[in-house]
């Protein structure tokens, strides 16, 4: 059902084509095991946003240099396109079960055009007893999500892109939220993202395996980058690389997403989070979600025992469904991928929700995209990467091709580094980021731990947004931050799609970042971290996306 | 606009006899739902600004309130009769009843022109209708709104003359008070986005996109102008509207075949609606005899000015083109005219359905006043849309299955609920 005229969006228009790949095959997809569908939704074409903007007069705040805050609250008081309240009530008065209110703008999940995680979703519980008051959570929520496309990340971002924010409109997708209620919770046992296409393939995985992202909780968890359970389809029982278990027991999820059912909810109409709650594995334990997609730590015999009929610390890393091919779970997500790549004829990644019943999975499907692939060949010798012109090389690079544009360098400052101020440099990255930005100069950036980790302590916090100039993004590790580097993984879709390099280097490795050349060059800004330096003449960057080998040179 | 024989009560009459004959009700109830309950005339002193004293006559009709406390306008018309008042109290009365709001009809009115009036003296016969009528209505009994040429400010004086004399704040005693004074947002749109909520279900029901319809539109008072909004704002093109003129003591209808420009007009309008003819000219506009509204080749009718304006005179001049007449106003149609339009098929979406709009805010602002809580204008228009929605849907269904013309059908459903509410409460 929608609403209104215009445009669908790029999500909904994806979701329209997953019924009709659904449609095309029922008899292929049907089990009486699983049942797929798309949660139930409403769309709110782009009509009633052109008619929101206009009717309240809105642009002019919206394209200021105003808050974020000032923004949203002029969109709250703003009031939705008159012929929409009717349905809208219609709407939450026979529902009952929490919503999403996502964006799904003309320009977002077009083909290299990634917008995923710039605009905002909220999800609202929608579990009041007054349907007054849902209805006024719903529109505030759909106020929200509208204002977001103005929010000085959403800014920042259009700047580093080829597109104008003006020309920019936003469709809105009303959708029941995949899950179930536990006690003052409310997620579902999965949420997950599929890719055709593995461009971090590393190891004996080819990037035509695929790969799959899985999180317990709201998907939240994924669209943030946090830590997720990765596997291929081709080797599913093959376990994520870490070193021993006391490893994996701190490196796989920790928290999860939910939707606070809780009827005492802080007011806070201008927050994305405002029904959300960040939860410990011990309370999806005591709600016994876990037993399908855990495994426990035995502190006796230090072994990790798949499922949960021990006691002990939980592990997130699905071993039922993938070590023991419960609900016969890979064959299920392979199908998913082939059904949609045959149908869009190009790879394809797939957002779900995954709930369990008693004897039956319901995969729920949130989102389709078209994957682009590199095809540029680039060749790098071995002589290349230990020359003397090196300013650093890996052989864990991602991306694939050849830029020679960039003079610029921000680098955080190795020297006197410290972990617990990453999150002040990530703000202090974001300033420069901004800067260059809007003198649209692509540069290099390098820093240390996981870029965008969700944990401060792992790496440098920072949002796609902060870093959006970046046309090639460095991590390394340091000896005050050894931790496994990310690999990109939380900006995957946006540097894919803007064909962003990204080298991941260790400084025990065999290749050395050239520091001291870096010290000598010109500083254009210097802050407490980071340093921007510009260079007299362009890097030379090389990555070779099959190989996963990169270089660059500073002549 | 009027003709000088036609009775609007006799015609209310004969409407409710045509339903009561089809419900087969019994006499005791014909004859209590023919009449009102109760009548108010009185008279209303005011020193004039030149310091005489004049009388105003005034009334108040409370038709039936056996659903709950009536409800219904105040008018301020030079030609206001009480058959005028008795006609409209009755059709509260449905009005309330098709849209399923728990009020029964009522209306009142003065005797005199606001035009030629003070804002003292208005204020003054404002007060003085208040002091006549203070002990017989109130939150509890009778809940008075603007109509006819009163507003806001009348509601906000008439409140203040009966808190005065009853010694405490009673907010929903009246409806059509200020925003931020008690009353609700929304209220000012409401009727006018009503008629088009109706005419909306209509068109789907009848298959018509409304971006393919014109309008013509009769009056360009506060119920006209939100209704022209609203079907502009869905893709529909208003090509003509019908407008009162103080000065000729006439109507005028004002053409642009290209479709009219509401802020242009709004700009060249006064506040009782009355545009400005010359300026009206040099923008571009065709000036026509008032009635020429009914003549246009459009898709829709909307009467949104005052009653017996189709009449068996002039209901023939309604073009081919016309498909639906959504009823802004309240008694537009006479019978004799119903039967030509009924005989034609064309949908009719009948007064006391398409106008129910106002009633409802009204009421929702009643809710609001008693709880002293008050909603958000998205939250007003969201239960409006749902319930005018509903009521139509009711009637249709009802006109479909039973294949009644739209008017009997949304009779039909009225006078049923206020029947079984008076038996209910055993009166009958």
């Amino acid at each position: 059902m929608w609403l209104g005229d215009g445009s669908f969006g790029g999500k909904a228009s994806g979701l329209g084509f997953i019924k009709k790949i659904l449609h095309e095959n029922e008899m292929l997809i049907k089990s009486p095991q699983v049942q797929i569908s798309i949660p139930k939704m409403v769309v709110l074409r782009s009509s009633i946003f052109d008619n929101f903007m206009q009717r309240n007069n809105l642009y002019d705040i919206a394209f200021s240099d105003a808050s974020d805050i000032n923004i949203i609250n002029s969109f709250q008081q703003a009031e939705l396109p008159v012929e929409i309240l009717g349905d809208l009530w219609s709407l939450i008065s026979s529902v009952t079960i929490p919503l999403a209110v996502r964006s799904s703008s003309i320009l977002e999940d077009a083909l290299y055009e990634p917008f995923a995680g710039v605009y905002a979703t909220k999800m609202v519980s929608n579990v009041q007893p007054s349907a007054e008051v849902r209805f006024q959570k719903l529109i505030e929520a759909i106020k929200f999500v509208y204002a977001s496309l103005y929010f000085h990340e959403s800014k920042d971002y259009f700047n580093s892109t080829k597109n104008k924010i003006e020309e920019e409109k936003m469709a809105i997708i009303i959708q029941e939220v995949v899950g179930e209620k536990y006690n003052k919770r409310f997620y579902p046992n999965i949420s997950g993202v599929v890719k055709s296409y593995n461009y971090y393939a590393f190891g004996k995985l080819k990037p035509e395996d695929g790969i799959v992202n899985l999180a317990l909780g709201l998907g939240k968890t994924i669209v943030d980058g946090g830590i997720v359970w990765s596997y291929s389809p081709a080797h599913p029982k093959s376990a994520m690389p870490f070193a021993n278990p006391e490893d994996m027991l701190k490196n796989t999820q920790l928290k999860f997403w939910s939707v606070n059912m809780s009827p005492f909810i802080n007011y806070d109409p201008t927050k994305e989070t405002e029904f959300l709650i960040e939860c410990d594995l011990k309370d999806a334990d005591y709600d016994g979600t876990l037993n399908h997609i855990a495994s426990t730590y035995d502190v006796n015999s230090g072994r990790i025992v798949i499922g949960t009929s021990t006691e002990g610390p939980r592990i997130i890393n699905f071993a039922p469904l993938l070590t023991f091919n419960e609900y016969n779970f890979n064959e299920l997500m392979k199908t998913v991928l082939k059904i949609c790549e045959d149908a869009a004829d190009c790879p394809v990644e797939i957002e779900f929700a995954i709930n369990f019943y008693k004897d039956k999975i319901y995969f729920g499907f949130l989102q389709l995209r078209e994957m682009s692939i590199p095809t540029e060949v680039v060749e790098i010798d071995e002589k290349e990467l230990n020359d003397e012109n090196v300013l650093l090389a890996c052989d864990k690079a991602l991306g694939n091709g050849v830029v020679d544009d960039i003079k610029d360098v921000v680098y955080v400052v190795p020297k006197n580094f410290d972990k617990s101020k990453t999150k002040q440099i990530a703000i202090e990255i974001e300033q420069i980021n901004r800067e260059l930005v809007r003198e649209k100069i692509p540069y290099l950036l390098i820093g240390f731990g996981r870029w965008g980790s969700s944990d401060p302590w792992l790496g440098i916090p920072v949002q796609w947004a902060q870093i959006s100039g970046a046309k090639v993004i460095v991590e390394s590790t340091l000896f005050e931050m050894n931790v496994d580097l990310s690999q990109g993984s939380h900006f995957f879709h946006n540097m894919t799609s803007f064909n962003v390099k990204y080298f991941s280097v260790n400084f025990e490795g065999k290749y050395k970042i050239d520091w001291e050349w870096l010290y000598r060059q010109n500083v254009v800004q210097k802050t407490e971290n980071v340093v921007h330096v510009r260079l007299n003449q362009s890097l030379k960057i090389k990555v070779d996306g099959r190989k996963g080998i990169g270089v660059i040179k500073k002549w | 606009m009027k003709s000088k024989e036609f009775n609007p009560f006799e015609m209310a009459q004969a409407q409710f006899d045509k339903v009561a004959t089809f419900l087969n009700l019994d006499d005791a109830t014909r004859q209590l739902l023919r009449n009102p309950l109760r009548e108010y005339q009185f008279s209303i002193p005011v020193r004039m600004d030149d310091g005489r004293v004049q009388v105003f006559r005034g009334f108040r009709v409370q038709h039936n309130d056996a659903r709950g406390p009536s409800k219904g306008g105040i008018r301020f018309h030079p030609q206001e009769t009480i058959d005028t008042v008795r006609a409209l109290a009755m059709w509260m009365t449905w009005k309330c009843a098709v849209v399923n709001i728990p009020l029964g009809g009522g209306k009142g009115g003065v005797v005199c022109d606001p035009h030629n009036l003070s804002m003292r003296e208005q204020e003054q016969i404002c007060r003085g209708w208040v002091r006549q009528m203070a002990k017989n209505v109130g939150p509890l009994n009778d809940v008075p709104a603007p109509d006819v040429m009163t507003n806001a400010q009348h509601m906000l004086w008439m409140l203040d003359e009966y808190e005065a004399i009853h010694g405490a704040k009673y907010p929903g005693f009246i409806t059509g008070k200020p925003v931020g004074m008690g009353g609700s947002l929304g209220r000012t749109e409401a009727t006018g986005y009503g008629v088009i909520f109706t005419l909306r279900e209509a068109l789907k029901e009848l298959g018509i996109r409304i971006e393919d319809t014109t309008a013509s539109v009769q009056g360009f008072g506060n119920v006209a102008q939100y209704a022209i909004q609203l079907y502009t704002q869905m893709g529909g093109k208003v090509i003509s509207v019908a407008s009162w003129d103080q000065d000729d003591q006439t109507s005028y209808c004002f053409r642009k075949k290209e479709g009219i420009n509401m802020s242009q007009l709004l700009a060249i309008t006064n506040k009782f609606g009355g545009i400005d003819k010359n300026k009206a000219k040099e923008l571009g506009y065709e000036v026509l005899k008032g009635d020429e509204w009914i003549e246009q080749d459009v898709t829709i009718l909307i009467p949104a000015a005052l009653e017996n304006q189709i009449r068996e005179d002039n209901v023939n001049k309604i073009s081919k083109s016309v498909k639906v007449i959504v009823e802004g106003a309240n008694g537009p149609t006479t019978p004799e005219a119903d039967k030509v339009i009924e005989e034609r098929g064309i949908f009719l979406i009948p007064d006391f359905l398409a106008n129910a709009g106002g009633v409802t805010c009204s009421y929702f602002e009643q809710v609001q006043s008693n709880m002293n809580y008050y909603w958000e204008k998205d939250e007003v228009l969201g239960k409006l849309d749902v319930k005018m929605t509903s009521a139509f849907l009711s009637v249709y269904e009802l006109a479909k299955k039973q294949k009644l013309y739209m008017r009997d059908a949304a009779y039909v459903i009225s006078v049923s609920r206020v029947a079984q509410a008076c038996k209910d409460r055993g009166w009958v």
